[in-house]
């Protein structure tokens, strides 16, 4: 059932076994999961079908540096289906590495192990219709994947892991029906959760106060309740939930909104091959799935070097410098103004936009108008009128050019946070203000897997790795992009206990018996991965044990349930 | 079951024994020891099992169908065709074995009576509309059946979903050209349906235990794979055996323009090339009805079968590559002694 919120009688209580907040992707993977499972589920989103102003606005908040983080109302939808609508659709799991304590990197390992979280990869992976669980070049197709360059087998890397892409899968258009078809799983659009409401020693949650922007409000009373709003609204409804526990919910030892991550990303350097052969593009497994190699940085080098986790893919020259000489790449640049704010930002250059350079722009795109027309044709071909979406943009460039796309873990510092600001949204819940910040361990990942892989470049005579103008500018690059798109990770960490966690292994709210939070803002440590894919493996995994806790009978000396006041079903 | 060579084998009447199911059954009743089948076949075609005993027989002919059942022990009721045929086939079939001495009947339904039924379904559960006019007929049919058993005949109804495996045009045959032609693949919401797959040889096991068990008698069951997967499931899987990959994923968009469009301007191609009698074959339409069954959320629920009838299950993977074999033309199926091997008996 899909219902709105607007409809609800006014201050009426609903009540279920299960509340879940937040419908996306984490929200609704957890009520797919949940719907054979007898229990009454009620799925609360804030927005509508379709993006909407005045909900997207209550995403508006401050930024302590603009130059490093995007405004929070960008990179993320208020709507069913949540970012989900936007994303890029890019599935990799985590490394092993990843869940260890590893003792260069700050506040690392995770309470749970990868065999944990990796259980649950397959069935995420079937959500986000990413083909099979496949993560190996060379048997994710048959005969494999072809390599990035032909004869490069470095030492330090693995070249054989890859990613695979989701449609992008839009959760709530793809799994709308069966939403509306299941009659224990209620979905109320419109609805904003603006508190929870704990009970007086704080122990539980007892309900949340639901509010819609035209003025209705009432409240939910569950059994259970589930925050998956995302890496940042998540904090900020549980900071704003202030009556009982007075510095926000699950935030006695000051760690809530604390360990804020992103990836350290971007596309840098310029590499010139010597006529090795280069496939840098997509490779379609057979069921369909688009793939693509990596160059990992392997586990031993993270030791070795005492390194974060980091990936580079072979990628195009940057756009907004016209010395690649290509005709497809200035189009795009020139074109920039029709590309939505999230993909667009990379399209912004170093320096100012001169006359002059928009004219060496033009000048790629006489010279080379075919490749211009080709790409073109393909992109509406692949990716507008597609189903299944060519992922992003391939160009091979005229000169035997190449620049080097990374995406590196973060390390977690408790200073890289978000916090309650002081102006408030249409509902009086006051907004968030986001300081995020990298430090030296970010920088030196990065600069050392450069120096690393050029030097694997050298050694293999294959060709030359060089970054421009010079190699000091390095941590210029990881400023470039800052905090990367639209990956929120690691506000409401979780912890082995309470003084390093806000959440337990189960993603249950340290010291809040009936609260859990799905979604990345649990992770505590970021990975090379790009999170959705995991953290659909946790709101999975948590939607069996909230299914396993609800079915145990009632343990002598437990709170009895609330008597229900109303009921939907 | 031990063959005691002083009782004869029960001759077994196979009604619509030229067809895809009647065939299979043919074949699997000449290696029982204790039935021996006999073809009813219309006009002159002879079936394609050899040694097989025929009868001529247009099933509508309510003599033809008397001398048919002459010292006939069973019969099993195949008739496909036109729905009008296929009822009144039935309506005659179960006259004539009032008055004939059968044992025992088994009638072929569907799933399509439940219609538009959905989630978990049983053999008492009442059909919703909509009913296809295919689902209307089967249950004209059954109606006959259990009148017939109300008359004090003895009879068994199945229900199998889509028989898919080697020879089966509709499902596996229809469905290897479409996804070749890339018309068919993934189908993402449009193929969340549940694909309540029968095995060609389950229904003819099921057919057969039908015959011979006490526990069958007058009662009515489904007949398909227990853990159905969904239709995208089905498509991708048997895409991939069929080596028609990379598997397509197919827009809403399109599937529209192919029931909306596409399967009306087919329809009239396939009637014009009949009626100037050119010698091409027409596409496979994708038909509305079709489109709806990919989306339709029912599953049949196969418990009686397990428990009454003690029905074994062949696996979606070994289904899907004995259907491969038979679109590759390579061979028709595999041994019946491989095939013993995968099929799991459902122990509940």
């Amino acid at each position: 059932m899909i219902g709105d919120a607007r409809r609800i009688v006014r201050d009426a209580v609903l009540t279920a076994d299960i509340c879940i907040v937040g419908g996306g992707a984490a929200g609704i993977a957890l009520a797919l999961r949940l719907r054979d499972s007898g229990l009454r589920v009620l799925l609360l989103e804030s927005g509508g079908p379709s993006e909407d102003k005045a909900t997207q606005a209550l995403y508006e908040g401050e930024v302590a540096d603009e130059a490093l983080h995007s405004p929070p109302d960008k990179y993320r939808q208020r709507r069913f289906g949540g970012s989900t609508t936007i994303w890029g659709g890019r599935c990799v799991p985590f490394d092993p590495i990843d869940f260890d304590a590893r003792p260069w990197m700050p506040y690392s390992g995770w309470p749970i192990s990868h065999e944990t979280v990796a259980r649950w990869y397959p069935e995420a992976n079937a959500l986000v219709e990413a083909g099979a669980c496949d993560y190996d070049a060379r048997t994710a197709r048959e005969g494999g994947l072809r390599p990035v360059i032909a004869g490069f087998n470095p030492r330090e890397f693995d070249v054989d892991r890859i990613e695979r892409f989701s449609c992008p899968t839009d959760f709530a258009r793809r799994y709308r029906h069966r939403l509306e078809t299941t009659q224990q799983v209620r979905v109320l659009l419109q609805a904003n959760v603006t508190r929870l409401r704990t009970s007086a020693d704080g122990a539980r949650v007892d309900s949340a106060e639901v509010r819609t922007l035209d003025g209705n409000r009432f409240q939910v009373q569950a059994d259970q309740f589930v925050v998956a709003t995302g890496g940042l609204e998540t904090p900020r409804l549980l900071l704003a939930s202030n009556d009982v526990h007075a510095a926000g919910i699950g935030n006695a030892r000051d760690l809530l909104g604390r360990f804020y991550m992103s990836h350290i990303a971007g596309t840098m350097g310029s590499l010139r091959l010597h006529g090795a052969a280069v496939w840098h593009g997509y490779d379609l497994a057979e069921d369909g799935t688009y793939c693509r190699r990596r160059i990992a940085l392997s586990e031993e080098a993270q030791h070795t070097h005492a390194l974060g986790n980091m990936v580079f893919r072979l990628h195009h020259p940057r756009i907004p410098d016209p010395n690649h000489r290509t005709g497809a790449l200035s189009a795009i640049y020139l074109a920039k103004h029709l590309i939505s704010y999230e993909y667009g930002k990379r399209l912004t250059g170093d320096g100012p936009v001169t006359a002059g350079l928009w004219l060496r722009h033009v000048g790629n795109l006489m010279t080379d108008p075919f490749g211009a027309a080709r790409f073109l044709a393909h992109w509406v071909r692949h990716r507008t009128l597609a189903a299944r979406k060519f992922p992003s943009v391939i160009i091979r460039p005229r000169a035997d050019l190449f620049s080097l796309d990374f995406h590196a873990e973060q390390a977690p510092q408790p200073d890289s946070r978000v916090t309650l600001g002081h102006s408030v949204d249409a509902f009086g819940m006051p907004r968030l203000r986001v300081d995020w910040r990298y430090c030296e361990l970010d920088v030196r990942t990065v600069a050392t897997g450069f120096a690393l892989l050029r030097q694997e470049f050298a050694e293999s005579g294959l060709g030359e790795l060089k970054l421009e103008p010079s190699e000091s500018d390095i941590e210029a690059v990881v400023r470039r992009d800052g905090a990367y798109g639209g990956h929120h990770i690691g506000t409401v960490r979780m912890g082995d206990s309470r003084a390093t966690g806000v959440v337990d292994a189960n993603c249950r709210v340290f010291g809040v018996n009936n609260l859990y939070v799905a979604g990345s803002s649990v992770f505590p440590t970021s990975s090379q991965a790009n999170p959705t894919l995991t953290l659909l493996a946790l709101a999975l995994r948590l939607a069996d044990h909230l299914h396993a806790r609800a079915a145990r009978p009632i343990e002598v000396g437990q709170v009895p349930r609330v008597s229900r006041v109303g009921s939907y079903a | 079951m031990s063959s005691d060579a002083s009782i004869p084998p029960s001759r077994v009447l196979v009604v619509g024994a030229n067809g895809f199911v009647g065939r299979r059954l043919v074949e699997a009743l000449t290696r029982e020891p204790r039935l021996q089948p006999v073809a009813a076949v219309r006009g002159h075609r002879r079936p394609a099992v050899a040694g097989v005993e025929v009868v001529q027989c247009d099933a509508t002919d309510p003599t033809a169908m008397q001398q048919a059942l002459a010292g006939i022990d069973y019969a099993v009721n195949c008739v496909a065709g036109n729905d009008a045929a296929m009822v009144a086939a039935t309506n005659v079939l179960c006259d004539a074995a009032r008055r004939s001495g059968l044992r025992r009947l088994v009638h072929l339904s569907s799933m399509a009576v439940y219609g538009g039924a959905t989630g978990l379904v049983d053999e008492a559960c009442i059909a919703v509309r909509p009913v296809s006019g295919y689902g209307m007929a089967k249950h004209a049919c059954e109606q006959a059946v259990r009148d017939y058993i109300a008359d004090g005949g003895t009879a068994v109804i199945l229900r199998p979903g889509c028989i898919y495996g080697p020879g089966s045009e509709q499902w596996t045959g229809r469905i290897a050209r479409l996804l070749r032609a890339g018309r068919l693949g993934d189908l993402g919401a449009d193929g969340d349906g549940v694909c309540n797959l029968t095995y060609i040889d389950d229904l003819v096991a099921a057919i057969v235990l039908s015959l011979i068990r006490d526990e069958a008698a007058d009662e009515t069951f489904n007949i398909a794979t227990s853990d159905p997967p969904d239709w995208n499931f089905y498509l991708t899987r048997f895409a991939r055996a069929l080596n028609a990959t990379p598997v397509q994923r197919l827009s809403g968009r399109r599937l529209k323009l192919e029931t909306k469009l596409g399967a009306p301007a087919l329809r009239l191609a396939a009637i014009g090339t009949r009626l100037a009698r050119l010698p091409i074959q027409v596409p496979d339409a994708i038909t509305p009805s079709l489109a709806t069954l990919f989306r339709h959320d029912i599953r049949l629920d196969v418990h009686k079968a397990a428990e009454r009838l003690g029905l074994g299950e062949t696996s979606l993977e070994w289904g899907l590559a004995a259907s491969a074999r038979w679109v590759a033309g390579l061979r028709p199926e595999p041994s019946a002694q491989q095939h013993d091997l995968v099929v799991e008996a459902r122990q509940r």
